[in-house]
């Protein structure tokens, strides 16, 4: 188990050292300096900039100052904003993005999970059959759709939650309903099935069978199996919320990551991309880890030992 | 109870006959024919087949029967609807104009009997402070009132309007720029799913190959190989896309190289185990005893027989990469104008969605069913291929 654990650390530094390596000198294969603008610089202020910012490195050099800063958590200055620190955008960004994120996970897992089980328990019924119709429709609407559809309907329309920013608390209902809408169908229809098949294993006529209540039977022995591949698959949920946040904080216009993100990309911001990217990927490993080691207490079969697989 | 009567000879013992417990009912079947029997019974997967099939119809061959092209503008016919309520006003001399409203940005424009958009109404006076246009049809004037959206005669009866008519020269309206709706949809598809089927090839090819080499040489070099998908896996790979697109700049070509080379990691797991238990099946051996090099084994004898959950990933990969791609435009990262993706309709309409939420419609449509088409295709082929349903 601690061996276990030692390694996926091991290989989760492995990752992120090729990530940032990868993302280092994707970002150095861009044509053109951070500087170059339809505004030709003096070429006396393009050193000048280039020897602050170090960019009259040597490459090898610029990396290697580059990953040093990383490992001491400093993702370098932006340079867009003059004056301001990639860690001071994810530092405005975060608190945003961790909310809606965090509501919309629990959305999905208070949401999906239950429509699964009733579906699942009213199998051919009308349920079910309302269930599984709504769940092919989120997973077949792509968020974007939902988010603007949903925005014109409520806010323009009706006029019940505002058209955007979270000043309000009514603002949170659009971001993690559009966010959370793909997931919750899919989990739904994940769980759904899962415990289909877990409602036929012998297991459960046996616990039926030695005189077991239903709701333990259903509880204990149905759900607690069935449910595995609903946490294996939270990892992924987790890393889609946050690359899905991309476009719903664009369409809602909230101040989180995801918008710092694109608007970066659209000013070519190459530091900010680069120390994002990274941030995005590390809080994702450390995500997918929990969730592994999440379902390693939820599945007692399941000895993870360093050299299994 | 009354007695029933049976037939005496219904008491006779059955003759026990050899050859009839050796007959076969059912026509024997491949498992190719059998995989097509069940897909073709289960509706939902044919449906979305259908559509699919004319879907790429379309996209082939719409934007060449087309009238208009994906990219001429026409600004003095921009935004609109496909649907319209016209008003028909009849001059002393007894020429009768016909025209409509366009709530949206509150202009006239006159409408051939035929329903084809002839051209805007210029208006003879406008009043901005009583927010008031002036038009004249030969000696009959109307009052257009901008802030309450009617429109009345000069002597203040209200104009009613004549009827409903669907737009004859773009069927589904124009956008902002005054294109074709309709010709930018259907091109749109070709690019959607060009990039769709490219990138899902690419992939394809990456997977099988990297997959098939893995499982098929096994040891330690399977065990590194599998280390380096591990390791892309734990990478969101949206980002990467997002990178590699940042780094090759937007078009048609960095799309597909972007999908094509992050999403193979999937294909190449599935094929890789499909690869490890075939090869161990006594027909491998014999290839090999009889000389059969190791690309011919694995082209010849593995790859054919995984062929079936190789073709389910590749339906479900079809999706995913046609939303990756509308995804990418909508965040103005994918095709460059004034070429359109569905994904870039959709953030193009999303500009406009306050004054003509109705352009939102058709994109969002056209991805929502495809999405659909596809995801039960793959649900149908998944059903069909496993062997464990067959009933």
């Amino acid at each position: 188990m601690t061996a276990y654990v030692v390694q996926r650390m091991l290989l989760m530094l492995v990752t992120l050292f090729a990530i940032i390596t990868l993302t280092f000198f994707l970002m150095h294969a861009v044509p053109g300096g951070p500087f170059t603008s339809e505004k030709i610089l003096q070429p006396e202020i393009q050193a000048a900039l280039n020897a602050k910012y170090h960019l009259d490195d040597p490459l090898w050099l610029q990396y290697l100052t580059y990953l040093k800063g990383v490992l001491s958590f400093d993702l370098g200055p932006s340079f867009k904003y003059a004056g301001m620190s990639v860690n001071q955008i994810i530092a405005e960004g975060l608190p945003v993005t961790m909310k809606t994120g965090a509501l919309a996970l629990i959305c999905v897992v208070a949401l999906g999970v239950p429509l699964g089980i009733v579906a699942a328990l009213n199998r051919n019924r009308w349920p079910d059959t309302l269930v599984m119709v709504i769940a092919t429709i989120g997973v077949a609407v792509p968020s974007y759709v939902i988010a603007t559809v949903a925005l014109y309907v409520f806010a323009l329309r009706l006029g019940w939650v505002p058209t955007f920013g979270l000043d309000d608390w009514r603002g949170y209902f659009l971001p993690v309903f559009a966010l959370s809408g793909f997931w919750i169908s899919f989990i739904a229809r994940l769980a759904r099935s899962s415990l289909l098949e877990t409602l036929q294993q012998d297991y459960m006529m046996t616990a039926r069978a030695k005189g077991l209540r239903r709701g333990t039977v259903l509880f204990k022995h149905g759900l607690r199996n069935s449910l595995i591949p609903v946490v294996t698959v939270l990892g992924p949920v987790v890393a889609n919320l946050l690359t899905g946040s991309f476009v719903i904080e664009q369409i809602f216009a909230l101040p989180g990551i995801g918008r710092h993100f694109v608007l970066s990309i659209t000013n070519r911001d190459y530091t900010a991309i680069m120390g994002i990217t990274i941030f995005y990927a590390a809080v994702l490993m450390v995500m997918i880890f929990i969730v592994d080691m999440l379902y390693l207490v939820l599945d007692p079969r399941i000895k993870y030992r360093a050299d299994a697989k | 109870m009354t007695d029933t009567h049976i037939a005496p000879e219904m008491w006779a013992p059955a003759t026990r006959d050899g050859a009839a417990a050796e007959y076969i009912a059912a026509p024997s079947l491949t498992f190719w024919q059998d995989v097509r029997k069940r897909l073709w019974a289960n509706k939902p997967a044919m449906l979305g087949l259908g559509f699919i099939i004319l879907l790429v119809l379309a996209a082939i061959f719409g934007p060449l029967l087309s009238r208009h092209t994906y990219f001429e503008q026409n600004l003095k016919l921009s935004n609109i609807p496909p649907l319209f309520q016209t008003y028909e006003v009849t001059d002393g001399a007894g020429a009768t104009t016909r025209f409509f409203f366009n709530s949206g940005n509150l202009n006239l424009y006159e409408v051939t009997p035929s329903g084809e958009v002839a051209g805007l109404l210029r208006a003879t006076k406008k009043d901005l402070i009583k927010k008031q246009q002036q038009f004249k049809f030969g000696d009959r004037e109307v009052v257009l009132d901008t802030a309450r959206q009617q429109l009345s005669f000069a002597d203040g009866a209200a104009l009613a309007p004549s009827g409903w008519q669907w737009n004859m020269s773009h069927w589904l309206g124009t956008d902002q720029l005054g294109r074709d709706v309709l010709a930018r949809q259907l091109y749109g598809a070709r690019i959607s799913l060009t990039v769709a089927f490219v990138a899902t090839l690419v992939n394809f090819f990456i997977g099988v190959f990297y997959g098939g080499l893995a499982g098929y040489l096994g040891g330690k070099a399977d065990t590194i190989m599998m280390r380096v998908v591990e390791v892309i896996s734990t990478i969101p790979l949206t980002l990467y896309v997002i990178l590699i697109m940042v780094v090759f700049n937007s078009g048609f070509l960095s799309v597909v190289l972007a999908i094509g080379s992050v999403y193979w990691v999937d294909m190449a797991r599935i094929v890789r185990g499909q690869i490890l238990t075939l090869k161990q099946q006594d027909y491998v051996a014999a290839a090999r005893t009889m000389g059969a090099s190791t690309p011919r084994i694995l082209v010849r004898h593995l790859l054919p027989n995984s062929v079936g959950p190789i073709l389910v990933t590749l339906t479900m990969l079809i999706p995913s990469a046609i939303f990756i791609e509308s995804f990418m435009s909508f965040i103005g990262l994918g095709v460059t104008p004034p070429e359109a993706s569905w994904g870039t309709l959709t953030s193009e309409a999303v500009e406009t969605l306050r004054a003509y939420p109705y352009q939102l419609f058709f994109p969002a449509a056209a991805i929502s069913l495809t999405m659909f088409a596809f995801n039960f295709l793959g649900d149908g082929l998944r059903d069909a291929l496993d062997p464990r349903l067959r009933t």
